[in-house]
């Protein structure tokens, strides 16, 4: 009986215990006291004026490259917007910068000037300024953006011509520039211009493997922020090699046949007027060949599409001649923009880009994993011979013009 | 358990002593035949009552006194007067003269057209008799007493059950009145292998109580069980079946309902055809069903009645339910105050938004909205018919949004309570659905505590108790686990009748198959 | 102390309680640690190999836990090597049994703290974790049993749901080739994927609860390949999704391929916390098992009761929890507790199984 007088009593005090967690909840954070990030620019800073506060401490290394970062913040102005009519139009966001050698130190800087705690795992976009790409490694770069658990890993990479902190500033008050940005990349599935999206989780598989890639790029013109072509990110240095403007984009989206839509303007050889050719699947076959040693690729790409517009006067799409005259202007085109990206990446740039590595080490295991080592050099030198297939399925409502 | 079972069997001991203690004082006094004495014996303990009528009179010619006692409104007069005190004071010695059967005999043999007549021989049944709307009968010379039948019973109409309202199915409810409910039960279904066992509970009042089950369908192990339960009940009295419902349950501790109520006899049939066993208790509307398994709680007869399809998605529909009204608060306390990084980016700023100003964290304001909520509720309840909607109008609409504008509480705080609100009311259960409003409070603080981790450690602790708590042997959780395929016919998809052809195989029926 | 007719349990149950005891910690590190070892995306050959290995091994066990019926490991190994013999080995099998128990709190409380709760302090965490496994476990094995059935189809309809899901970010090519460098890398994994599949050895006990004891083979067959199945899925679908290279850099690499996407439109936009809903459950239930297992043993070799041990030894447990100072201490723990496994339930079973047959061949 005195025995389970015990137990009774190590249970009641179990449930006591039990009591106590309830003075305090540790990790509760309440939601409208957060200041949601909504994206993230990276800078190279070029002015060193900041040096007298960081003396003392790191004059052991004297030339660390100086990153400002620009947190994209959603003000609480923007969200009430909508309920209170009369309230004077505000910025919907707020951006605020600070300037350091290493991302968590800058970011706890910017402590100092909001009043909210900055949560980041609403944050769709890392923008990175194309200086700091050219001076610092993209994996340290994005190391702390991989490490953090609040971070999404479903968060978008993007690589800004010259000032990223520029894309993330809009005249207008009610759009969140971060979102717009995030948005844009939907659209790529009606262009051949946008890049499929290089999410955080994909981009440290391609960095940890050593591999060139592209990231798409953004640019901020006169207030106006738009995608434009891509930038090569060398995989050896996993620094930013250079652009491809938006007509070698396509290129590489052709090559590769990732493009889910778009359209492709050739012009009539006959008349100079031009035939618009718009796409409804891609599909491009990369084929290895190993011959002694000697490494050669083939690219059939196969398309299917319609003719969307077309300027030509004699044109007539009801007669199949038509047609095949369009398909074979339009293949031009295609293949012309093919050969384009190919001499670009073979002969100046030297890298690859289109993932004809990815294929030989799928087909070719062993021979891949001789090359792979010094591939982008290799691949230079590798002949590589494409065919284009189009097919007109229809043309619309409409038969001439 | 073990604990309590043993109080129990103490307590039968000592019944049992305090009952040989008793008979001597009441119930061994015999009458004495002689009509003076046995009046002033009954006299002297139900005398001092006023609503108890003492009648004497002599029966026809013949000069032998007789009296009847009985009581006022309990005793239907027109009875008694017609045909108890006509027939034995009109003509009653022209009639007896020429008879050799003894004076008692020819009473009630031939003279009284009554048809519930018992004879009793004690001071204690006699009174008790005459307690429930008997008429005594004293005639002088004769020992024993002559009960007759008088009661009138107190009835109000058979109505629509109120607490289980139907849109389809019959539109009979039980009453008070024990008879009337067993013989709804019977006429409900006509089978002769239908028992019905009478027991008397209640150590100063005594009730009726009666045991239904199928005779060759109920597991007779599980009626024993039941009987051996009710028969520990030691208590005064018995006003609701809810007492006995508490005194038999398995776990006193648990939140949940172990024995089901309902006042719809179609309800209790079908459960009688599954091979359980139905309790009712005099003056109570109210039939208890023993086992119960958690998905009978989100149970309707409507299930049955409508076409499988409609019944398995409402029942989904409730399952829906019961989960929101378990959990809505407290996952948004969780979502808000703990993970805001889960809810869509859009939804977190249309939160933030509505949430700008309030000056409470998650946790006090669903509390001041769940209360608000449990209180209004509680009051539309106690209030008369034609207050409450109204009263519902105001607490829930004005308040409501008074709370809001005046920024005490967030919009969607108020969906989120409304939501939880009108989804327990979406349990066709009232005690089940008391159960899930205690819980959701629990379930609250934990969230608050742990966030989802919180709400996960609730989870776990409620369904381990739920595997452990059992009802008359049957696990709560059947038929969901220990898995029984079969079972899952009935649980939380409602298939078509035919396929459904045989019993719950958890209640070890007799006859395991429902005959076509 | 023989096994009362109230504590038997079906053979589905004794399915669940494997499976659920097999899933556990390692599903969410599983392609990160196999990928280590084979650095080729032919892991999921790895993960059928070491799981069709810990079928064999099962079934050793449980052909030796059949020779005894109604007796568990704890009882029988005394009879087969002697008291002191038996006591010792007995007394190692429970220390792993409670080492585990350790563990799986410590993971649970590392990836919740990490995940779920940044803030909270790590005993507040395992605490009342502990507390719901030792209310479930005061009553034996049937409830456990039950609940487990209960946890069971959440985990299948979540854990499918969710990966799925992750199909968005798929890519065939990240899996490709097949065998591209023959199958030595495979067998390089196989020690890792094994230590994947630990929870047979649970069978040396659960055998003599179980009501049909001779299904116990099918019991092991179902019971692993189960979990084998999750590990497969798992296993394509995050190197699909974050490639060979991208896996070997995570910490916790099922978790980030749920991290990866999102899809609007819906109540959640992310699923991490649906998966960790599950995962948490899934520790549960493992946790539950090996403290289960551990007090059995003590109070079977020490003829004491269950309630005593099972209070003491969630403590010692708590105490285990908090020993490893980090995460790396912590997976090496890990490897520690499958090393010790391998050669527990590896070779010993093995050993005992051959001295059964020649005692029972002498009388």
């Amino acid at each position: 009986m005195k025995r389970r007088n015990f137990f009774r009593l190590l249970k009641c005090s179990l449930v006591l215990l039990l009591l106590l967690p309830l003075s305090g909840c540790w990790s509760s954070k309440e939601i409208e006291e957060l200041g949601l990030v909504a994206g993230t620019a990276l800078d190279l800073e070029k002015k060193t004026d900041l040096s007298e506060e960081i003396e003392g401490q790191e004059d052991r290394y004297p030339n660390r490259v100086m990153i400002t970062i620009t947190n994209q913040l959603i003000t609480s102005q923007t969200t009430e917007s909508g309920k209170k009519t009369g309230a004077p139009q505000q910025k919907s966001f707020k951006n605020v910068s600070e300037t350091g050698d290493s991302i968590l130190p800058i970011l706890r800087k910017m402590i100092l000037k909001i009043d909210k705690r900055a949560f980041a795992q609403h944050s769709k976009v890392i923008v990175i300024g194309e200086d700091l790409t050219r001076t610092l490694n993209l994996q340290q770069i994005l190391d702390f953006f991989l490490r953090e658990q609040e971070m999404r890993l479903s968060g978008l990479i993007l690589i800004a011509k010259n000032n990223a902190k520029k894309t993330l500033e809009s005249q207008e008050t009610t759009v969140i520039p971060a979102f717009h940005l995030f948005q844009i990349t939907k659209s790529q599935e009606r262009t051949t211009k946008i890049l499929p999206p290089l999410s955080l989780a994909k981009v440290m598989g391609k960095l940890h493997s050593g591999s060139s890639f592209l990231v798409q790029t953004v640019v901020s013109e006169k207030s106006e922020v738009k995608f434009a072509g891509a930038a090569v990110i060398k995989g050896k240095t996993k620094k930013l090699l250079g652009f491809l403007n938006e007509k070698e984009l396509e290129g590489i989206v052709w090559l590769t046949g990732k493009g889910k839509g778009g359209v492709v303007k050739s012009f009539d050889k006959e008349t100079g007027q031009p035939i618009i050719y718009e796409i409804k699947s891609m599909k491009s076959k990369i084929q290895p060949r190993v011959v002694n040693n000697n490494i050669s690729f083939d690219v059939k790409i196969e398309s299917e599409g319609s003719i969307a517009e077309h300027w030509v006067p004699s044109g007539q799409p009801f007669e199949n001649e038509f047609l095949k005259k369009a398909e074979k202007s339009t293949e031009k085109e295609v293949e012309r923009l093919v050969k384009n990206i190919l001499v670009k990446t073979q002969q100046n740039y030297q890298v690859d880009i289109a993932g004809f590595g990815n294929r030989l080490r799928i087909e070719y295991p062993r021979v891949w994993e001789k090359v792979k080592k010094d591939w982008d050099h290799t691949f230079s030198k590798i002949p590589i011979k494409y065919n284009v297939n189009l097919t007109v399925k229809d043309y619309g409502t409409s038969g001439s013009n | 358990m073990k604990r309590r079972k043993i109080e129990i069997k103490l307590s039968k001991q000592q019944q049992q002593t305090r009952q040989i203690e008793k008979q001597p004082e009441t119930a061994a006094v015999p009458f004495s035949g002689n009509i003076t004495i046995d009046l002033d014996q009954i006299r002297k303990e139900l005398g001092h009552n006023s609503d108890v009528g003492f009648r004497e009179f002599y029966l026809g010619n013949t000069g032998i006194r007789a009296a009847i006692i009985f009581l006022y409104g309990l005793t239907d007069k027109e009875l008694i007067n017609k045909y108890i005190l006509k027939s034995l004071m009109v003509n009653f010695s022209e009639r007896h003269e020429h008879r050799e059967v003894s004076l008692k005999e020819f009473i009630t043999n031939q003279a009284l057209s009554i048809s519930d007549l018992t004879e009793v021989n004690n001071l204690h049944d006699t009174v008790s008799k005459i307690l429930t709307g008997n008429t005594a009968l004293l005639v002088d010379g004769i020992r024993e007493i002559i009960i007759l039948g008088t009661t009138k019973e107190k009835a109000r109409n058979i109505e629509e059950p109120v607490s289980e309202a139907l849109v389809r199915g019959p539109r009979i409810g039980f009453t008070e009145t024990l008879s009337d409910n067993t013989a709804i039960l019977r006429q409900q279904g006509c089978n002769h292998n239908l028992s019905i066992i009478q027991i008397q509970v209640g150590e100063r009042s005594k009730k009726e109580l009666v045991i239904a089950f199928i005779n060759d369908i109920a597991d007779p192990a599980l009626v024993d069980e039941v009987i051996k339960r009710i028969k520990t009940i030691n208590i005064d009295d018995l006003p609701e079946s809810g007492y006995v419902e508490q005194l038999i349950e398995d776990n006193y501790l648990s939140p949940f309902p172990q024995v089901q109520n309902t006042e719809r006899p179609d309800r209790v049939f079908s459960a009688l055809m599954e091979g359980r066993i139905a309790i009712l208790l005099d003056g109570s509307p109210f039939a208890l069903i023993v086992p119960v398994t958690f998905s009978m709680l989100l149970q309707s007869p409507e299930d049955y009645y409508e076409r499988w399809i409609p019944g398995s998605l409402i029942r989904l529909l409730r399952f829906l339910a019961a989960f929101l009204s378990l959990f809505a608060p407290s996952m948004y306390i969780a979502f808000i105050s703990f993970h805001p990084g889960l809810i869509p980016t859009k939804l977190a700023l249309s939160i933030i938004s509505s949430r700008e100003g309030v000056p409470f964290p998650a946790l006090i304001e669903a509390l001041i909205m769940e209360i608000s909520i449990e209180i209004l509720r509680e009051a539309g309840l106690r209030l008369p018919k034609p207050i409450g909607p109204a009263m519902g109008i105001v607490g829930g609409l004005i308040i409501g949004e008074a709370a809001v504008q005046a920024g005490i509480i967030s919009p969607i705080m108020v969906i989120v309570v409304s939501l939880t609100a009108i989804s327990s009311f979406a349990i066709p259960q009232y005690s089940a659905g008391i159960t899930l409003r205690i819980l959701r409070f629990v379930a609250m603080f934990c969230a608050a505590m742990f966030g989802l981790y919180g709400i996960i450690l609730f989870f776990l602790i409620l369904c381990s108790h739920l595997v452990k708590l059992k009802s008359f042997g049957v696990p709560y959780v059947s038929p969901a686990v220990p898995y029984r395929i079969s079972d899952w016919k009935d649980f939380i998809l409602r298939m078509p009748l035919f396929m459904m052809k045989r019993r719950p195989k958890m209640l070890d029926t007799k006859d395991s198959i429902r005959k076509g | 102390m023989k096994v009362s007719h109230k504590d038997r349990i079906t053979t589905p149950q004794a399915v669940i309680v494997l499976i659920n005891y097999i899933l556990a910690a390692g599903i969410l590190t599983l392609p990160r640690t196999s990928v280590e070892k084979v650095k080729t995306p032919d892991v999921w050959l790895s993960v059928i190999i070491g799981g069709l290995i810990a079928i064999i091994a099962g079934i050793i066990m449980v052909k030796l836990s059949q020779q005894f019926p109604e007796k568990t490991i704890y009882q029988y190994s005394q009879v087969l090597v002697g008291k002191w013999l038996g006591g010792l080995l007995s007394l190692l099998i429970v220390g792993y049994f409670f080492t585990l128990a350790a563990y799986e709190v410590r993971t649970l409380a590392e990836v919740t703290g990490f995940f779920l709760l940044e803030g909270t302090p790590i005993w507040a965490i395992i605490m009342p974790f502990m507390w719901v496994g030792l209310y479930l476990v005061l009553d034996g094995i049937n409830p456990i049993a039950r609940l487990f059935e209960i946890i069971f189809p959440i985990t299948v309809v979540i854990f499918l749901l969710v990966t799925f899901m992750g199909f968005e970010i798929f890519e065939i090519d990240n899996l490709r080739p097949v065998l591209g460098l023959g199958l030595f890398p495979v067998l390089k994994g196989i020690k890792t994927t094994v230590l994947a599949f630990l929870g047979p050895e649970i069978m040396l006990l659960l055998t003599a609860f179980m009501q049909k004891p001779h299904k116990a083979t099918k019991v092991i067959l179902v019971g692993i390949g189960i979990p084998m199945i999750f590990y497969i899925i798992t296993v394509i679908m995050v190197i699909g999704a974050l490639s060979i290279d991208g896996v070997v850099l995570r910490t916790w690499p099922t978790l980030d391929l749920i991290r990866s996407f999102e899809i609007q439109g819906l109540i959640f936009e992310r699923f991490e916390s649906m998966l960790l809903v599950i995962w948490i459950m899934q520790i549960f239930s493992t946790f539950t098992i090996t403290y289960y297992a551990a007090s059995l043993g003590l109070s079977q070799i020490f003829k004491m009761k269950m309630n005593p041990i099972l209070y003491g030894l969630l403590f010692i447990i708590y105490v285990i929890a908090l020993i490893p100072k980090n995460i790396n201490d912590l997976f090496k723990f890990g490897d520690l507790i499958g090393n010790a496994a391998l050669v527990l339930f590896g070779v010993l079973p093995l050993l005992l199984l051959v001295i059964s047959k020649i005692k029972g061949g002498k009388t």
